[in-house]
This record gives C-alpha cells, structure tokens and sequence, in this order.
C-alpha cells in the first residue's frame, strides 16, 4: 500500500468539496471492503481519501414510500438484508445482498460501494506480470487466451472480458432503479442501468460518474412485482463467493396465471449489470410454465459470446433464469 | 456408572488447550513483539524461470523506516538446507537469494525489513528487477516436463515398484475389467495461522520462533544453512495454527531471516502473505492415476495395477507412496505398482494431508466402485466380499484391520439398505437426484524415537515434556488424558510443554505417528515414576501423598522409546533432526489405520449443484486417545475431502507459471453452508501388538477415501462417473443432460 491522505467528511456536501480539495484520483472511502483491498494490492493508488462511512446523510433508507424506496448509499448491506419489508415484498433485493460476500464483510459494506466494487477478473488482481488492460491500459488482456471461466458472455470487448461481479446492482436494474449523485456541480439523478460502463477500447473507465461525484441515495420505484421476484445465485461454493450466474426475476401474474409485469436481469456473465428485455418479452403474457420459464432462459442467453472456459454458463444460465422464474411465480400474488 | 475410586472425578475429556486458544490467549510463534522488532516482507519473482538481470533496490531503500533490503548481491554465505526428503531439513534445497537464477514464479527475490510492517510492504513492491526468460513447464500436460521413473533415481527400497504376483496377466485374463486414469490438480494447504517467523539472536545463540512440525529441522537445518553448532540454535513452537504437512520442514526464509536479524542486531518478523503462501512452501502435488483392476463373475478382486505420475520440482524429487496404501485396501492377489516423477517449474511440493493416499485411494477407490458396478454387484457388499486379514504384499497379518466392521457399522448407521442399487434412480421430494456412494480408506501407522520427561510435585501436579508438536490435532489433550487416567489425576494438573527444543529433540510430527511416537514415550515414562514413586504398576496414585513420602518437592523419570524393531541408530538419526520412522511394515505384521465413509449427495436437477447433506464416517484408529480432538480430526478431515472432490485445484495459467487463484477468495475451501451432518464414530479396538497403549494413527486417515465416497455418490445419483476433481458444476451439467423438472 502507498501512503495517502486521509480526510473524513461529516456530510455528503462536506465530502463532495473535500473531494475536490483533495485533486486528482482521489477517492471515496465508505465500508473500504474493496477499496482498501485494491489500495493494498496497489491495484488503487489514491494519493488521497475522504471517509464517508460516518456521514449522516447518507445512511438509512426507506421501504415505508408509497412510490418509492429510497436507500442512503451509505446503508450496509447487512441492515437492508434484514429489513422485514424489504424482504416481504422484495425478496429478489434482500437475496442480492445476503448471498453476497460474508457477514463480516456485509457488516462494513455500504450500498453505493457495493455498485462501484471492480471486478474479480483474477488477472486484473494479480497484479505483476499478468497483461491487464483495465489496470494498465494497453498491456492486453491475459483474460482472453486464458483462463476465462469467471468472464463475461456479454458487453465484452477484445480489450475486456471482465465481469462485473455485484449482485445488488444486478438486482436493483431488474427494478428500473435510479441513483441520485451529488457534486460540484450541484445534484442529479440517473437510472442505474446508466451507471456503468461496458469496457469498450477503455476498460479501465467503469462507470459514469464524473470526478467529484458521490453517489447519495438509490431509488426504486415500488412495482407489485417486488413481491414475485427472486434473485438466484449460482456459485462455487454456498457462501463467501461471486456468481458464476445469478438471475434476478420479479413478476406479476394475471388472474389467468399469464405473467404480466416482468422484469429479468442476469448475474455473473456480462461487463455490467445486464438487464435482458429479450427475456421479459418472451415471458410477459405467456403462461407460468415450465416452457415458458425455459424459454424465457434461452432468450436471456440468446447472443452470449463464450470464451475457452465459460461456454457452460449459458446452459447453466438459461436453467437459473428459468428457475428463478418458477421461484418468482410461485412468490407472486395472483 | 459405578467406580472403584468413588472420589476419582469421571475425566474431563475437552481439549485441554480450548480455553486458550478461544480466548487468544495462546501466543503464536508471529503473535510476539518483542522490543526492537522489525518487520520483513519479501519481493517475489514475476517470470515463470529464467535469470535476473537488473536488480533495483534504490527506492525501496528510500522508503522512510527501511533498515535493510537483501537481495542475493548482498552474499547471504547461506548453504543449501538440503531436502527434507532427500537426506537434509529444507522444504526445499532451493534456498533463494543466493544467486540470480530463478526457477518458478513467486520465487523470492528480495527480503525487505523495515520498522514498521506498513514500511516493509510498501518497499517490498518498489523493489525492481529485470530478467531474463527462460521457457518453462508448470502442468502434467505441459511440453518440457521431464518424466523419471522414481526407483530409476530414488533407488530405495520402500520406494520402489510393487510387484506382488503377476498382476498383468491376472489381470489381461480376468473376465470383468476396468480401465480408467484419474487426475488431480494441485492443492494447497491454507492453514489459518499463516507460514511465519520470528528471529533474533541472543549472543552466539539463534533464537526461531515458528509455528512448525518439525522444530527439530528447523534446528539443525538453520545450523547446516548458516554453518553455525546446532546447540546454538534455539526453536520454539508452543502452537501451530494448523500444519496439515505444511510445517514439516524448514522454510525458506528462517536462514534469511537469521542473517537480518544479525545484521541489525534486532528480532525480525515475516508473516508470508496469503497470496505468497501459495508460492512460497509446499502444496500437493498434481497427479494422475491409472488404474486397471480384474474381478471373476462371482466379484472376487483378481488383479490390480495402478501406475501414477505426480509433479515434482527441477530441483527435488518429492518422493510418492501412493501405492503402498492402495495395495493394501484389500485381498487383491496380483498387484504391480508404479510410480514416475514429472518434473516442472514450480516450488517444490510436499506433504499435504493425507499426501499419497488421499490422491491414490480416491482413484483407486473410484475404480474398485467402476469395478463392482461393472460386476452388477451392491458397491458395499463388494468390498466386504474383497476384505483381507493377511497383508497382500507382504503376506504376514495385519496387526489389527477392522476395516470389514467400520463398513458394516457404518452401513448401519447410514441406512445403506435402503440403497436402490441402479444409479440416477433415487429421488428426493424436491426433485433431487439422491446419491449413496462409499469408500474405504487407509493409512500407513509409523512411529518415531521419541522422549517424555514427566516431574510429579508435591503439591499434586505433574509437569510432562515431550517430543512431539501441537497443531490444533490435539497431542496436549491426549497426552493429559493419557497421563490423567493412569494416575487417577484430575486433567487439570497435567501441565504440557512440547514443541521446545529446549525440552526434547523434537522429532517431525506428521504423518500420524505423533500421538502413537508421543503416548508411547509418555507410558513408558510413567511406568518409571510409578517405580520411583514405590506405586503399584497401575490404578490411581495419590501424587501428592506420594511425592510427599519421598521427602522431595519433585520426582522425575524420563523415557526414550523406540518404535518396534528401531534401533540406536534411528534414535541417533532423530536426534540429528532427521526423520527415522518405522512402520507400516513390522517384522511378523504390517499396521494400518483404516476407515469407512458413507455419503450422500443430491444433485439439484437444474443447475446441477451438488449438495453433501450427510456423511457417515468409521474409523480403525486403535485405542481412541481423546474422543473429543478424535472426533474433530475426523470431521476435519471429511470436509477436506468434500472440498479436495468438489472445489479445490490450484490454478494454473501455463503462459505465466505460479498460481493464479492465490487467495482465500479464490481458492475455494468449504464454507460451512457446504457441509451437511457429520457422523464420526470409532471402532475403538487397542492394537496393542503395534504400540503399547494400543494407539495407531488418525489424523490422515480421516480424510483418505472422502472424496472417493463423494465422486461414487455423484455417479449414484446422475449415473455418470467423474473422473477428475473438482468435480465442478460445468461437468455435472455436460455429464447428465438432465431433464428439466416439472413445475
Ligand atoms: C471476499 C469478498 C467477497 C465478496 N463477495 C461479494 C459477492 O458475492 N457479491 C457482491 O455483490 N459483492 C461481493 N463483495 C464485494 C462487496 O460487496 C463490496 O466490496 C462492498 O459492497 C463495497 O462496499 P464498501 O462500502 O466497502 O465500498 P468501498 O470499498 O469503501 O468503496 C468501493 C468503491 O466505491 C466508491 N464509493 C463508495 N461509496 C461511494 C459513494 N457514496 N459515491 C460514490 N462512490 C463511492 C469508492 O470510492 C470505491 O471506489 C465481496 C467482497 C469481498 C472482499
Ligand atoms: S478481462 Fe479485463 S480485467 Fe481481466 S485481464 Fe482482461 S483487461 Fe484485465
């Protein structure tokens, strides 16, 4: 780890100015469970950061609003997992956050950190000698020739084939979620499925945000389908792992048991949070069924782009979609 | 329960250290501060072998708080440890930063020490070098692997070829065959407590404080490393945050770390991080098993050969003895083993939990249930009709093998009758595919010199120091049970020292033999004081009373014991540090642990996720020595199999060397939501012809045979056989082409 300054804000305001007090690459600091891991892998050199993990704005949320709910983006993952509401009437939300990392870790983790965590690519965090374009841009991809089980199937490109590993932001595209950000340049709002990036010849630039941004609160808009909704992790283990696929799906089903509402979204497979409209398409006014759940799966894959490693995850990924549909509709209010 | 003593308390039997280690009040070797400390961080090689070129140390020098940064320009004068298993101590004969060459990525090419931790780290990564490439090999398949057959270049007897009977033509003419090769990727030990010292000087003398096995090695190989008297080495281990073969030997940067710390005049500390561990020390080998065995149509076992090859470093031959254990699983009459090195750049491997067996007897026991299942015959039924009192290589008894009655207890307690016997034909309610697999295991019991030196006291306590190291298997609480039952003590006033070489030599605890080497020198030590003391040969002794009639504050006795058929020599080659071991063979028996497994897995038709819900486990182990660390043993050694069969490889990238998945992130052990209900029981029978108190080994043998049992209950439930671990969800989903359930 390099030396830095450190520096903590006492309200999202403060912050917004100590960030730009600090100049150039600095960073934000909230739960720190994945930037001060990058600091210590010297994957992330900030010269300096402004520690947000007390600031009072930013923490809390509400599953209470009528239109909507509202998370600070300084909330921790284990408090919103445990909400009662939350869990009710959205399974597919608190599922995103308690199947990820470990306890300890969803302890300290904050909701805006967990939408800006970096990928797991292990060659990105190998560091020295592994060819890495998002860590040193123009080095090449070792991802690409190598060992590429953990990579995307989606939004890939030949400079990067990293996945982006949150389930959380996974989720929350499935619900049309807004981010609202404050910075120099006063307070905006844009939908999640805007945040992040896909690499591009410029992976190393993941999200949208501009420097001196802080992300203050997530939005979702309230949907009935919250109470029909799943999210489905699949991995290498049953806890403290990332996805090898995971499926958010949150539905509505008609008197007629035909799916109304439907929203799908898939995990572990593509640069960035991967909403899959082809999916709820072939789902929306069909029957709950097994065909209909198993199409609705091949759609979501439709157009995947395995590499050496990874070809498994679209049949794999068509069965979690699938599954997660049957969950969700057998959760959904008829 | 009534007893002859009505006032002898029933013994307590948790693990004496419990409260200790819970607390954190057990002090590990990286957990001292002393004054002065310093902190060492090593720089490691990026190229997969080639030679450095250019070294530039300037900036890490020029971080504030740096003292010192050696590289192998500062001329260390350090002479090669030699190979544990080749005559010498180190965990490998490579000792780095000596010269410029290097033979694997990660290889250390600079120590770093600094005041502070924070200091050492940020300058260990300043530390530049170029190099240039050489071509290297780093898996089973790679070009540039050179094979050698092991009694080619190891010409010793307990590692040459096995041939027992003709197994080729017994085998070309029995009538029901199998064929089939094994692979197993490379694992890697993470033990909690990570590889780590702390070193200083004190005078003429070299203080090490290590979590180890092997305290003995540590002092004789860092005298060898550094030309100095072995007397002037000091080694203490009073823990060891887990071992599992790790710890066997000395590490690679004791010597270093001695020479820094004389350098400086101050004590040095170098915790290894978790991503260098997997570079730094040793790891299970890689190999690959071919086995093929014969049956008659009645399932009777004809023939059996099984050829292996498995990783070894450029620099040391990693000696395997994978089928001294397979042989013996069962009445088999015609039996050829062979075994063959493949050398790579990689570090050297070693011991890991359960080394040979575990690889060998997941293979072999895979092929035996490929063999009954080809035979039409009830896998367990199989083995039992397969059973064995005489040892087949060398024809004499076994000491004791309750194998045969660890499967029936074990069926028992499993509801094994309940098996339907066609695979893929077992349902759960939720859909699952239900699978039942079984497997036995093995392990070869040895034993060691060993010392104990016991001082009873007045006030009523006993104070017993001993050869032998804990590593969380439990030696303290079955030596103070030991020393407890046969005095009628309470547990309490047993006081244990061991891991010093400041009380005893020290010899390598591994390899099972430690609480069997270890109790037999406590027993015999006690057989003395109770001489000393004028007591009767057995029953309890008032300590106290008795002491107090001698007229002396303190009675000692002292014991050193060989194992059956051992001699001064082997004593004398302990006492160098060496490892002088005995067994499996004795004259007129052979001696092995045994156990049973019985698991289930359900397999979720979807995704194809294997879930281990159950598992039932009985072991042969002897005399149980103290049920509670026993039973934990055992578990330990399940989970580990469930993972070694269902998510553990080391991560090889070929264009790159080393290990990629080099964290604890990423190298996926079980997690507790991976692990279902756990039953362990004994056997519990003493073998009192192999050891005096009837113990033979545990720790290893609880694992042997684990992930055989769950690869079989995979085959039961999907119908499809994995031949290679992990078995991991991508070769479930190819293998079943299951269909989709129904809503
Ligand atoms: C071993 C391990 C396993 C894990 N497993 C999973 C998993 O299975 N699934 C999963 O989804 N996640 C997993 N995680 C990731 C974990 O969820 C994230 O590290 C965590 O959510 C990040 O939150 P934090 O508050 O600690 O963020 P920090 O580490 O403090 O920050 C992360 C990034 O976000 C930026 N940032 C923080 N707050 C704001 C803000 N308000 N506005 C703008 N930028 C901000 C920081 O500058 C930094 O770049 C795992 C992490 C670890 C270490
Ligand atoms: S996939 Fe992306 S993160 Fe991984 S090595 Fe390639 S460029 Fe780096």
């Amino acid at each position: 780890m390099r030396p830095f300054a450190y520096t903590t804000a006492g309200t999202a305001v403060e912050a917004v100015a100590a960030l730009a007090a600090a100049g150039p690459g600095a960073r934000l600091l909230a739960g720190g469970t994945t930037l001060y891991d990058l600091m210590k892998l010297e994957i992330e050199t900030p010269p300096a950061v402004v520690d947000v993990h007390r600031v009072a704005d930013l923490a809390g949320f509400d599953t209470s609003g009528e239109r909507e709910l509202v998370f600070g983006a300084g909330a921790r993952m284990a408090d919103v997992a445990e909400d009662g509401r939350l869990r009710r009437d959205y399974p597919a939300l608190t599922e995103s956050l308690w199947r990820a990392a470990s306890q300890q870790l969803r302890n300290m983790a904050t909701l805006g950190g967990n939408l800006l965590q970096r990928t797991r690519c292990p060659y990105f965090r190998g560091g020295e000698p592994f060819a890495c374009n998002k860590r040193r841009p123009g080095s090449g991809c070792a991802a690409q020739e190598g060992l590429d089980r953990s990579h995307a199937l989606f939004g890939g490109s030949d400079d990067c084939i990293a996945v982006y590993p949150g389930d959380w932001a996974t989720a929350l595209v499935a619900f049309d979620a807004e981010v609202d950000v404050l910075g120099p340049g006063g307070a905006r709002s844009l939908p999640l499925a805007r945040l992040h990036r896909e690499p591009g010849d410029t992976p190393q630039l993941e999200h949208t945000l501009e420097p001196g941004e802080l992300i203050t609160r997530i939005r979702v808009p309230v949907t009935p389908a919250g109470r029909g909704s799943a999210y489905l992790k699949i991995r290498d283990r049953e806890s403290y792992a990332f996805a090898l696929v995971s499926a958010a799906v949150a539905l509505t089903v008609d008197g007629d048991g035909r799916v109304g509402e439907c929203r799908i979204a898939v995990g572990g497979v593509a640069t960035r949070p991967w909403r899959v409209p082809a999916a709820e398409q072939a789902l929306r006014g069909q029957p709950v069924s097994d065909a209909s759940a198993r199409a609705a799966g091949e759609a979501a894959f439709a157009g995947a782009r395995p590499g050496r490693h990874n070809a498994f995850k679209i049949e794999l990924g068509t069965r979690t979609v699938a599954d997660a549909v049957r969950v969700a509709a057998g959760r959904a209010v008829r | 329960m009534s007893s002859p003593h009505a006032d002898v308390q029933p013994v307590d039997t948790r693990r004496v250290d419990a409260r200790e280690k819970v607390t954190g009040a057990a002090v590990y070797a990286t957990d001292l501060h002393p004054d002065q400390l310093a902190h060492a961080v090593l720089a490691t090689a990026t190229v997969g072998r080639g030679r450095i070129t250019g070294l530039d140390t300037a900036a890490a020098e020029a971080v504030p708080g740096v003292l010192l940064v050696l590289t192998h320009l500062d001329h260390l004068d350090l002479q090669s440890p030699g190979f544990v298993m080749g005559g010498g101590y180190g965990v490998q004969s490579l000792q780095p930063l000596l010269d410029e060459h290097i033979a694997y990525r990660g290889q250390a090419v600079a120590l770093v020490v600094a005041e502070t931790l924070i200091a050492a780290t940020q300058a260990a990564k300043l530390v530049r070098a170029d190099y240039e490439p050489e071509p290297f090999a780093v898996t089973l398949d790679s070009p540039g692997v050179e094979r050698l057959s092991q009694p080619a270049v190891i010409p010793l007897p307990f590692l040459a070829d096995l041939d027992v009977g003709d197994a080729e033509s017994a085998y070309a003419a029995a009538p029901v065959q199998i064929d089939a090769v094994y692979d197993q990727p490379a694992q890697h030990q993470n033990p909690m407590e990570l590889i780590g010292a702390t070193v200083w000087w004190r005078g003429d003398t070299v203080v090490v404080h290590e979590g180890t096995q092997n305290a003995s090695a540590i002092r004789h190989g860092l005298a060898r490393q550094l030309g100095i008297d072995p007397a002037n080495v000091e080694v203490v281990s009073p823990y060891t945050g887990g071992g599992f073969g790790q710890k066997n030997s000395l590490q690679i940067h004791i010597a270093p770390l001695a020479v820094a710390a004389r350098r400086l005049g101050r004590p040095v500390k170098l915790v290894v991080s978790r991503t260098q561990l997997f570079h730094h020390t040793s790891f299970r080998p890689a190999s690959r098993h071919r086995i093929r065995l014969g049956a008659d149509e009645h399932g009777r076992m004809l023939a059996a050969l099984h050829d292996v090859e498995h990783q070894t470093s450029r620099f040391d031959l990693f000696p395997m003895m994978y089928t001294e254990t397979t042989a013996r699983l069962y009445g088999i009459g015609d039996f050829r083993g062979r075994q063959t090195f493949a050398r790579m750049d990689t570090q050297s491997p070693g011991f890991m939990r359960a080394p040979f067996e575990h690889p060998g007897v997941f293979a072999f026991e895979s092929a035996v249930d490929e063999l009954a299942y080809a035979a039409q015959r009830d896998p367990l039924e199989f083995r039992l009709a397969n059973d064995t009192t005489a040892d087949p290589v060398t024809g004499e008894p076994f000491s004791s093998r309750h194998l045969a009655q660890c499967l029936r207890r074990g069926a028992k307690l499993f509801g094994w009758s309940a098996r339907q016997w066609q695979p893929a034909s077992m349902r759960a309610d939720d859909g699952s595919l239900v699978g039942w697999g079984v497997a036995a295991g093995a392990y070869p019991a040895s034993i060691v010199p060993s010392a104990a030196h016991l001082v009873a006291s007045a006030d009523g306590r006993i104070r017993v120091g001993v050869d032998g190291h804990e590593m969380g298997q439990g030696i303290r609480s079955a030596i103070a049970l030991l020393v407890a039952e046969n005095l009628g003590l309470d547990v309490r006033h047993v006081e244990i020292t061991v891991g010093d070489t400041r009380v005893a030599t020290q010899h390598l605890t591994a390899g099972s033999w430690g609480t069997a080497s270890t109790l037999g020198a406590v027993h015999a030590a006690l057989r003395e004081l109770r001489k000393q003391l004028g007591a009767d040969v057995s029953g309890p002794v008032d300590l106290a009373a008795a002491v107090g009639a001698t007229g002396r504050e303190h009675v000692e006795s002292r014991a050193e014991t060989l194992g059956p058929g051992q001699t001064e020599q082997d004593a004398e080659r302990a006492r160098q540090g060496l490892v002088a071991l005995a067994g499996p063979e004795f004259t007129g028996y052979s001696t092995f642990s045994w156990i049973a497994h019985f698991v289930e897995v359900r397999v979720e038709p979807t995704t194809c996720r294997i879930r281990v819900p159950r598992v039932v486990s009985v072991a042969d182990c002897g005399r149980v020595a103290s049920p509670v660390t026993a039973a934990s043993q055992v578990r330990g050694g399940i989970v580990w199999g469930i993972g070694a069969c269902l998510r553990e490889a080391g991560e090889v990238d070929p264009r790159y060397g080393g290990w990629l998945n080099a964290s604890l992130e990423e190298y996926p052990v079980p997690v507790n939501a991976d692990i279902g209900t756990l039953d362990v029981d004994f056997i519990g029978e003493p073998d009192l012809r192999f050891h005096p108190v009837g113990v033979k080994g545990l720790g290893e043998v609880s694992m042997v045979g684990v992930a055989a049992a769950v690869a079989n209950a995979v085959y039961h439930a999907t119908g499809v056989r994995h031949r290679r671990l992990p078995i991991r969800i991508e070769d479930v989903l190819a293998g079943t082409g299951l269909p989709e359930p129904r809503l």
